[in-house]
């Protein structure tokens, strides 16, 4: 057993996990509440990243930067969580709000619309090459722990600390707070709580603000970890977001953040192990197909993942 | 036009159900489409065919003929996605992924990598077999889930597709197979273009004629009544796993058929064929077109294709955009003289404006038009046109091109909500304005980026204003 | 019923006529050696000018319209350049192709650029006789005769990977290597030429692949063993070659990255130590290319250009040169630019001369390897 391998491994699986984590708890939040899926949510993690890039060069770039290294990081992903949580209600108001009470598939194929505009415009705007946020050029990447078998950057930590903070937050807000109230009421059932008295489109609004700005941190934290960014790199993050929010329970926010968390380690694990397992008949290429039989796995066996509830159909 | 969208849905009055059938006489196209349902359907089959096989003798140019092909083959992309998001009302975004498994098959029999060259009157009917047993493999995981996770599904599925396609030896991942043989037919082989573009005539001729027989049988109906409402369906004691997974193979199938088709036409397949783009714009295509109706299915993918190639070269886009607006213009504003008004007083506020910045900030108008010649001589006087606003990357250099493109986007949006139809015209001279720069400046130089562009924005804005497209029938779900 | 019967009998009857009449014309009309007047002549110019690619595309565009207006300038000739976008797909690029094709002034074709549009179009052009000459296809099987008008002024992948193999093993004596491809058409078969090359010298070899727009490698980092010296990744991204030195750097391995010609850029990949090999010699760093690359600057207003630019440029020389030497009795056909072209034997701006053998490639072409230390580039090889 190769105990550095295994310890790399779970450090990666740990830091993708949690970005996964913040995209599958805005998925997660606006499904509780919409029944919606949110096909865009990938590429407002990309508009993110991009405003996160905008704002870097703006505070003098990774080589030369005007403000201390922490307080540029925070900048950089307050700036992309304003921006992509003005996106998200601009979304909401604008491509689902009209389609509430139209056929399910109409928003669907809005969301469609929505992602392939949004991935277009950046494209126009900033081209196809990859952007670099230059972050081995802020901070070396030999600054961090170096403990034996266990490597570990300093700005892995940061994301993860940040995308832990962002999570415990948002469990504050939701379970101590009246508009947390206010959005669990909603979640369970729109119309009572539209007649209790609950403003349920501004609940809505306030989701999808939370939701994308979550969304728009993870883009930064992506860039910051991973050093570049492009107009595509919100499809995957969505996808995997996506299947993080179904294995955790789709409309469980602690499901949210363990079903990011396992679907982060399995891919990492997965790339790591998976050339060992099949006798080097599949590459680490084929690590997407372990998390897609994951997904249909838990579809099968226990649709309503690790912390949901089962779905009881009222008629 | 708007009236319905302002109203708070009230509780008890479903809004949305009682002003359906008022809002469907309201809606463009609507005599249109009852003149056309009530000709006989081998009729109209003929009437749209046979002027359509009448195409390559009247182009002679082998480019024309190719878009030609390409539009026939979209056509019957469309007609199979129908069936799954028409019809069955299920969001199959794997779609594409099975118009690639009929080319990768048809390959698998036919190419010199093979080895083999079946008959076509054997390999099309067996490529088309196989993809529809495929897709219902892939249905029977995915038939316990609701509408939204079928998505991810068939969507990850897509993705998985790719992986496998571009990481496995046997299909010569990412170069593909590029030695596909040509159809042959009882010794015959099909190599002209003219040939292509009727076998691919013949086979949208067929699927439609077979959908349009499957559409009007008992299993026409229950797709639809399961659409509507599944439970309703389900206690209506009709199979709606059986009928999902039918609708779903059927779909499949007739993907693998144009795959079949575009396989040997093209002599060679590579993965990066069949991506995300392709499946949105055959998305595109049933959506405008009208989800549920064959004809507009169609029609959806000719404008869509026709479109697409014409925003190819910036020479013909400067056609299409003017005239789109225009006409766009003309059909939606009533009365009659509220658009010429409109564009009457842009072009005065444009020329105003023009003036203004030319002696205010000269280099902001300073720049050359690059779209067809006798248009850039009209706008190159009228619109805000800076000089090097876009770099040889086809990219806006500096801030101004990027601000000016969101502040189009964001003025759009905000003229939506402007509730006076008077001020919302009023909005829309600068708005107009500021679209034609922004077209100008931006969008022509790089027109790929533009059409795609163009249709996300045109998915989202038939959503909310137009559901059922240019032809499709209003749906009304009851909550 | 009765009414969907006829239906059905009515559309396949129409059908099988329909069909019938098709195979009947068999043979495609034989492209006619088209003559053209020699005073309104255009290259073709076939790349991705949009979409995913179009920094490679809108580079070579650049050169080529700098090779023109220098050409004309030079010999009061009047070319023109026609654009086809392929926008990096192959069936676009298949009917950007049938558009150059049908252009009656279009007498030679600068591209493709990659080599999947040049699968989809070589064919096209033979039909017509029409030359195309690639400043950057470089896959191997393209110049294997199947192509006659197809012709490239850099050399191919099976020079770049023995190039490769040898620097690594006698240059660097390494004995442990790890090769990632990034699963496109170039990466695969250049990392697997490069693999067997390696395990041919008795090297111990592991293979990897990332997706082509992965930007995380720090899971395949954590598969490098620590015994690596090198990782070969064949990448058609230079940031993605940045990152991938940076993790391993991360992680404590002692490899260090060798990019192939896709990750050159001195402005993206700059790690501590690496090694990057590149089809032509860095204009930049080539003294006696000093006049052309001020001329070049102030032509595109300093436009950042990479090694993609000046072979197409080349390319484009090589074509004007040979329709103008077509068209010396005042009228040109597509098959005698093409025998032109065959005959070419021009200096190269990039050093020595562009003769082309009998498939179409460039003879004594061969690949360039640099070391980078600190983000600096210095030719060792």
């Amino acid at each position: 057993m190769d105990w550095d391998k295994l310890v790399q491994l779970l450090v990666n699986g740990v830091t993708l996990g949690s970005v996964y984590a913040l995209v599958a708890l805005g998925f997660s939040m606006v499904y509780g509440i919409l029944k919606l899926l949110n096909l865009a949510h990938g590429d407002v993690l990309m508009v993110g990243a991009f405003i996160g890039w905008g704002a870097l060069g703006w505070l003098g770039g990774a080589q030369d930067p005007r403000v201390a290294v922490w307080l540029l990081i925070l900048l950089m992903v307050l700036a992309a969580m304003a921006g992509c949580g003005l996106l998200g209600v601009a979304i909401e108001r604008f491509a689902y709000r009209p389609l509430r009470r139209a056929p399910r598939i109409a928003p669907l194929i809005s969301a469609l619309g929505v992602s392939f505009f949004l991935q277009n415009s950046v494209l126009l705007l900033f081209g196809s090459e990859f952007r670099s946020y230059e972050t081995f050029d802020l901070v070396d990447v030999e600054i961090g722990i170096h403990w034996g078998p266990l490597n570990v950057w300093v700005i892995r930590i940061v994301v993860v600390a940040a995308a832990l903070a962002m999570m415990v937050a948002l469990w504050l807000l939701v379970t101590r707070t009246k508009l947390g109230k206010a959005m669990r009421a909603t979640a369970f059932d729109r119309e009572a709580a539209a007649m209790m008295g609950i403003d349920v489109d501004r609940v809505i609004v306030t989701t999808f603000f939370i939701g994308s700005a979550l969304a728009g941190a993870a883009g930064v934290l992506v860039g910051l970890i991973f050093g570049q960014i492009n107009h595509f790199m919100g499809f995957g993050y969505g996808l995997k977001g996506f299947i993080a929010a179904v294995v955790g329970g789709i409309g469980s926010m602690p499901g949210a953040m363990l079903g990011g968390l396992f679907i982060g380690v399995v891919e990492a694990l997965s790339i790591g192990y998976i050339e060992d397992v099949t006798f080097g008949r599949l590459g680490s290429a084929f690590s997407d197909l372990v998390v897609f039989s994951i997904l249909v796995l838990f579809m099968l066996l226990r649709p309503q993942g690790f912390l949901g509830r089962p779905e009881v159909k009222k008629v | 036009m708007s009236s319905e969208r302002q109203m708070v849905p009230r509780i008890g009055v479903d809004q949305w159900v009682a002003t359906a059938e008022e809002r469907r006489l309201r809606t463009l196209g609507v005599r249109l489409d009852e003149a056309v349902a009530r000709v006989p359907f081998a009729l109209r089959l003929l009437g749209i065919a046979l002027p359509v096989a009448l195409y390559p003798v009247l182009v002679d140019s082998e480019y024309l003929l190719q878009v030609g092909i390409d539009t026939l083959v979209f056509v019957l992309l469309g007609l199979g996605l129908n069936v799954a998001v028409g019809w069955v009302g299920l969001l199959d975004l794997g779609y594409v992924a099975f118009f690639g498994l009929g080319a990768y098959l048809y390959a698998a029999v036919a190419s010199e990598y093979a080895g083999r060259h079946w008959d076509a009157l054997v390999a099309v009917p067996a490529v088309v077999a196989a993809v529809a047993v495929i897709g219902f493999l892939l249905g029977l995981p995915s038939r316990r889930l609701a509408g939204d996770y079928l998505a991810i599904v068939t969507l990850f599925f897509l993705q998985i597709f790719l992986v496998v396609l571009i990481n496995s030896g046997f299909t010569r991942g990412p170069n593909g197979i590029s030695n596909v043989l040509p159809l042959e037919v009882l010794g015959r082989q099909a190599v002209s273009l003219e040939a292509y573009f009727y076998i691919t005539l013949a086979a949208c001729v067929v699927v439609a004629t077979a959908l349009y027989l499957v559409n009007h049988s008992r299993t026409g109906r229950a797709w639809r009544a399961l659409r509507e409402d599944e439970l309703a369906a389900e206690l209506m004691t009709m199979p709606t796993n059986r009928l999902k997974l039918l609708g779903f193979a059927f779909g499949a199938g007739v993907a693998g058929l144009a795959g079949a088709l575009y396989a040997p036409q093209q002599g060679a397949v590579f993965p990066a064929n069949f991506d995300l783009v392709l499946l949105i714009t055959v998305y595109a295509m049933v959506v405008l077109g009208g989800a549920g109706n064959l004809f507009g299915v169609a029609v959806g993918a000719v404008i869509v294709t026709g479109s697409l190639e014409a925003l190819r070269s910036p020479a013909d886009a400067s056609w299409l955009f003017y005239g789109a607006l225009t006409v766009t213009l003309l059909a939606v504003l009533r009365p009659w003289w509220k658009a010429p008004a409109l564009l009457a007083a842009t072009v005065v506020f444009g020329l105003a404006v023009h003036e203004a910045v030319e002696a205010a900030r000269p280099s902001l108008v300073a720049g050359t038009p690059v779209g067809q010649a006798w248009i850039d001589g009209l706008v190159d006087g009228w619109v805000l046109l800076p000089e090097n606003i876009v770099t040889g990357d086809g990219l806006p250099s500096g801030a101004l091109g990027r601000l000016a493109y969101l502040a189009l986007v964001a003025s759009v949006l905000a003229l939506t909500l402007v509730r006076s139809s008077r001020w919302r015209l009023v909005g829309l001279v600068p708005v107009l304005y500021l679209a034609a720069s922004v077209w100008e400046s931006l969008l022509l130089p790089q027109p790929a980026v533009a059409r795609y562009i163009l249709i996300g924005a045109m998915l989202v804005a038939l959503m909310a204003f137009r559901p059922q497209g240019l032809f499709g029938r209003p749906r009304v779900e009851i909550v | 019923m009765t009414k969907g019967l006829i239906a059905t009998a009515a559309a396949g009857l129409a059908a099988a006529a329909v069909v019938a009449t098709a195979v009947a014309k068999t043979s495609a009309p034989a492209g006619a050696s088209q003559v053209a007047q020699c005073t309104n002549v255009s290259l073709g110019m076939l790349a991705p000018l949009t979409g995913p690619a179009a920094f490679l595309g809108q580079e070579q565009l650049s050169w080529v319209r700098f090779a023109v207006s220098k050409f004309n300038r030079q010999y009061g000739t009047r070319f023109k350049v026609v654009l086809a976008d392929t926008q990096l797909s192959a069936s676009l690029a298949r009917t950007a192709g049938r558009r150059l094709n049908a252009n009656p002034n279009v007498m030679a074709v600068i591209g493709g650029s990659t080599s999947q549009s040049v699968i989809s179009t070589a064919g096209l052009f033979k039909r017509t006789g029409l030359v195309s000459i690639s400043g950057s296809a470089t896959r191997v099987d393209l110049t294997n005769g199947q192509f006659p008008t197809f012709f490239r002024v850099v050399p191919h992948d099976g020079i770049q990977a023995p190039n490769i193999v040898a620097f690594l093993t006698k240059r660097l004596r390494v004995d442990n290597v790890v090769v990632i491809d990034s699963q496109d058409d170039y990466s695969v078969p250049l990392a697997q030429a490069i693999a067997r090359g390696l395990r041919r010298a008795g090297v111990e070899v592991s293979r990897e692949s990332v997706a082509a727009d992965e930007t995380d490698f720090s899971s395949i980092v954590a598969n490098v063993s620590g015994a690596a010296d090198i990782v070969v990744f064949a990448t058609q991204t230079a940031s993605a070659a940045q990152t991938l030195s940076q993790q391993l750097r991360e992680q404590g391995k002692r490899a260090v990255v060798f990019g192939t010609d896709g990750a050159y850029s001195p402005t993206q990949f700059k790690p501590r130590l690496g090694y990057v090999s590149s089809f032509a010699n860095d204009l930049r760093f080539l003294p006696s290319a000093r006049p052309l690359v001020r001329e070049y600057n102030r032509f595109s207003r300093n436009k950042p250009f990479g090694t993609f630019g000046p072979p197409s440029y080349m390319a484009a020389w090589v074509a004007m040169t040979a329709i103008r030497a077509a068209c010396a009795d005042g009228r040109a056909t597509r098959p005698e630019v093409t025998e032109q072209v065959r005959r070419t034997n021009v200096p190269s701006i990039l050093g020595g001369r562009i003769q082309f053998t009998r498939n179409g490639d460039v003879r004594g072409a061969k690949f360039y390897i640099f070391r980078v230390t600190d983000g600096q580039y210095r030719l060792v090889g």
